[in-house]
This record gives structure tokens, sequence and C-alpha cells, in this order.
């Protein structure tokens, strides 16, 4: 066994695909943070403060993880999907009854949507309450509040993909508000409904955006955030001098 | 001091040494690397544990709820109530009491432009990173989120019980009932727990003045989604969640 693990530690592939063996000591661990993409997005150091659950929550990472399920659930419902106002309501039909695990997939699409929404708003507020958007961490707030309204297109764009009655009235509604904008709201609402109404045009539109457009953007944004969020410094949990936690008796 | 010798010293397998250190501001001014740890492995461990643990709670929340699925769209028949997404029911809710330039476009344009403006409002660093600031802050959140969801409820029953555009229909020009008027309260709500800190014997500071102001929007926001969301039925009337007409049952257009 022992000489098996020795063999495929020293194999070739193996090697191609982990450099180093597991970063045990400083240099390797602060080395890891820098070359590895994934581990490039976070400090190498982090205050103990930072990353006890009452601080953060771990809301940012649950948002983060939901955008990840999103699109892998998102991908595989766009194997089954066809945005046309013949088919579309009986391709999600024949998801539920005849696909195996199609319902729980459009499930989980469905109910994690619905969760992204509520853990952006929720890691907001924890933002908010923490200070958290204070100097040098302005521009991250700025992205933040992008990343959530990028979070409600994706969310009410993918509202109407399965065109039944639900999505047809949210969507109605919905738009019907952007006509009362007094300069350009119908023209605006002309642009995403491609006509007068909720008809194949919009359907085709509202794909597009929650299928490419949306996530793309999120993709990036998110990025670039998490990645502030090392280049502001950490969590701005790692400032609180410790005055601040002797007066609070810790 | 000791220690922060001992993380310099060279290991051997190192190309590069310590040359000098700049005194220069850092994000990380006055912090010695004491109260830091490595993020290798302990934050990948959290961010896994975190990420295995939401995911397996979607899975299970997917496998005892099913996603709701109505009839084949119709634009001949209208649904009652005909609803937006749920983060939109506090929009839709507020049409029902304004102008809908008001309701839909003014309203929600001030409020992302507040949220975007808090950080350049309030610039000072101190006492980022903590929850509400002080004790003080802490008090200052509670009040004012009692007093957000008390006056908010109000405003919507009071303005749903007596509506001015319709009690002044022939009175009041349009502009004054759907929009002044509304409009006119709203601010005063929202501005009333601002001033009351203001003027307060202690002061306020800007942070303050914000949690007082984000607590007015984010309560507003969740007393007015709340009540478009499950308190509204049939004809978009007010009811309880529990005796909807018809059978109604907000839960079902999720
Ligand atoms: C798609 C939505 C979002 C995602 C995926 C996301 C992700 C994250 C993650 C992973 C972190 C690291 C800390 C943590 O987990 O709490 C973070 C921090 C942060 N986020 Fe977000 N975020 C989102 C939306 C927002 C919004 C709506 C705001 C504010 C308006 C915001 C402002 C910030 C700020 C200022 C930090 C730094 C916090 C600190 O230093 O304590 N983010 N975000």
């Amino acid at each position: 066994m022992k000489k098996l693990k020795e063999f495929i530690l020293n194999s070739r592939p193996w090697k191609s695909f982990f450099r180093h063996g597991w970063p045990d000591n400083p240099l390797d661990r602060s080395l890891i943070m820098t070359t590895n993409i994934f581990f490039h997005l976070h400090p190498v150091r982090v205050n103990k403060k930072s990353i006890k659950a009452s601080y953060s929550m771990g809301l940012g990472i649950i948002t983060t993880v939901m955008y990840i399920l999103l699109s892998l659930t998102g991908i595989m419902l766009m194997f089954y999907y066809v945005p046309s106002v013949e088919t579309a309501y009986f391709d999600i039909v024949t998801l539920q009854t005849k696909v195996p695990f199609g319902q729980l997939l459009r499930n989980m699409h469905r109910w994690g949507a619905h969760m992204m929404v509520l853990t952006a708003i929720l890691h907001m507020a924890r933002v908010f309450y923490t200070g958290a958007y204070k100097p040098p961490r302005e521009f991250n707030w700025v992205i933040g509040v992008i990343l959530l309204i990028m979070t409600f297109v994706g969310s009410f764009t993918g509202y109407l993909l399965p065109w039944d009655q639900l999505a047809f009235w949210a969507i109605t509604v919905g738009t019907s508000v952007a006509a009362y904008e007094p300069l350009m709201g119908k023209t605006i609402q002309k642009l995403l409904l491609g006509g007068p109404e909720v008809g194949q045009a919009a359907l085709t539109r509202f794909y597009a955006l929650h299928i490419m457009v949306v996530p793309a953007v999120l993709f990036l944004l998110i990025a670039l955030h998490i990645w502030r969020v090392r280049k502001d410094g950490g969590l701005a949990a790692n400032e609180v001098k410790d005055e601040v936690e002797a007066e609070d008796g810790k | 001091m000791a220690n922060k010798e001992q993380s310099f010293t060279k290991p051997s397998g190192k190309t590069y040494s310590l040359v000098e250190i700049v005194k220069a501001p850092t994000t990380m001014v006055d912090k010695g690397p004491d109260n830091t740890i490595f993020a290798f492995p302990i934050v990948a461990i959290l961010e896994l544990i975190i990420a295995l643990g939401s995911t397996l709670f979607l899975v299970l929340f997917s496998l005892l709820k099913d996603a709701p699925l109505e009839e084949l769209a119709n634009p001949l028949i209208t649904t009652d109530p005909a609803k937006a997404p749920w983060y939109f029911m506090g929009l839709q809710e507020m049409l029902e009491h304004m102008h809908p330039t008001l309701a839909g476009i003014i309203l929600p344009v001030l409020a992302v432009g507040f949220l975007i403006s808090i950080p350049y409002i309030d610039y000072s660093r101190e006492g980022a990173g903590v929850w509400f600031t002080s004790k003080r802050g802490k008090r200052i959140v509670g009040w004012t989120a009692l007093y957000t969801t008390i006056v908010m409820s109000g405003f919507v029953l009071l303005d749903n019980a007596f509506p001015p555009r319709e009690l002044f229909r022939d009175v009041l020009p349009n502009l004054v009932t759907q929009s002044i008027l509304p409009g006119g309260v709203m601010a005063l709500l929202v501005i009333l727990p601002a001033i009351v800190l203001w003027k307060s014997k202690e002061g306020s500071n800007p942070r303050e003045i914000m949690l007082v102001l984000f607590t007015v929007l984010f309560f507003t926001a969740v007393v007015l989604t709340l009540t478009g969301f499950l308190f509204r039925g049939p004809g978009f009337e007010l009811f309880l969640p529990w005796a909807m007409p018809g059978g109604y049952n907000p839960f079902d257009g999720l």
C-alpha cells in the first residue's frame, strides 16, 4: 500500500498536476497562495477574528456557492430546454415527469436562485452592520451593490422561462413598471420585451440574458469582488484594534 | 518582538532575503503578524465545510418541496392576484400607495443611490469590522428597526383604509394625492429618526446616521415585501395569510 502511494506520488502525471507536496511549513503555505489560482484569491495570512462564524456568517461564501450550483444545474437544464413559446412549457413538464432526477434538477435550480437572492441581501446587511464598507473597501461595496442588482436580474429573467401562468404574469407585472419612467420608459420596456407585450421575442431576450449575459457579468464581478477582499487587506475584522477587543471583555 | 524576528529568519530553501522593512501605511497598519494565522489550510477547510453544508441543504430542500408549475401561459386569462417575484413585491406593494413613477422609478433609484453613497458619506475608518460599531450603535439599530416596523405597517394599513387618492379625488389634483402626499409622508418617516438622533443630547456621527438610514431602508423593504408577498390576496386586497379566500396560498407562487 505504502509502495503504491509512493509510486503514485512520484509518477509523472501526479507531479505535473501537484507540483508540491502538502504545504506544512510557513514558506510553502505562503507559496501555495500565490501559485494556485483559487488560493490566489485569498490572502496568505488571515486574522483569527475574521474567520469566526459570528463575524461574516459565511454569507458571501454561501452566495458564491449558490452561484456555482446554479451554473452547474443551469447547464444541465439547457440540455432539455428550448426557449420557444410552443415548446418551453412542455419541455419543463417532460423534464419533471420523464427525465431521471429532472424534477430534482429543476427544484435545485429554482430554490437555489431564491436562496442566492436571499443570502446576497443578508450578506449586504452583515457588511453594512459590521461597517465593512468603510475605506479602503468603498469600491468593493459599490461592486457589491451592482452584484445584488445583477442577482435580481438573473433571477427575474429566469422566472419567465417555464412559460407558465406564474411566469407570464409575474414578468408582465414586473416589466409594466418600467413603462412609468417618464422619459424613456416605453422604450426601455420595448427593448426588454422586444415588442409591446410578453411573447416569443421577450422569451428569446430573457433567455439570452439569463444564460449568457447575466452569468458572465456575475462571474467577472464575483471574481473581482473576492479578489478585492484580499487587496483591501482581508476582511474588515482584521483592522479591529486589540483595545476594542479588550473593551468587549474578551 | 521575538516572534517577529523568528518569522523573518531565512529558511534554507529560500532564494531571496529580507532586505529592508519599509515604513509605510498598509491596510494592516499597527498589526504585527501576531494575530494572524496562515490561511492554508484552515480557510480552505472552512470554505469546503460551508460549500458542502449549503449544497446538502439545497439538495434536501429540493427533495422535500417541488418547484411550482402552473398552467401553460395564456395572455387572455389574468391570474388573480398577479404578483411579481417575491423580491420585487416591496415595489409592487408601493405601487398600491403612490404614483407609479414615484414608487417604481424615483424611490428605487434614490434607494440604490443611497446604498452606493454610504461609504462616501461615512468615510471614517473608525469602528470598521465590529458589529454595529458600539453598544450605542446596537441600541440605535434596535430602536430604529422597531420604529420602522411599526410606522411602515401603520402607513400601509392607514393608506389602505383611507386612500387619499380616492377620498380627495374631486377636491385635490392627482399630483397631490398620488405623489406629493405619499411621497412627503414617506420622506418624513425616513428622516424623522435621523433628526431625533442628530438633535439628541449626545450628538451623533456619520456612522450612526448611516445606521439609522440603512435600518429604515432595510426594514421598510422587509415590511413592504412581506405585506405584498404574504398579506395580499385576490384583487390585491389585504388578508391574513392563513385566511386567504379561494384557497390562494402565497407560497405557491415562489
Ligand atoms: C452575488 C453577490 C455577492 C457575492 C457572491 C459576494 C461574495 C463575497 C465574499 C465571498 C466575501 C468574503 C467575505 C464573506 O464571505 O462575507 C465578500 C465580502 C464583501 N462583500 Fe460581497 N458578495 C456579494 C454581494 C455583495 C453586496 C450586495 C455587497 C454590498 C452592497 C457586498 C459587499 C462586500 C464587502 C464590502 C465585503 C468585504 C467585507 C469585509 O471586509 O468584512 N457584497 N463578498
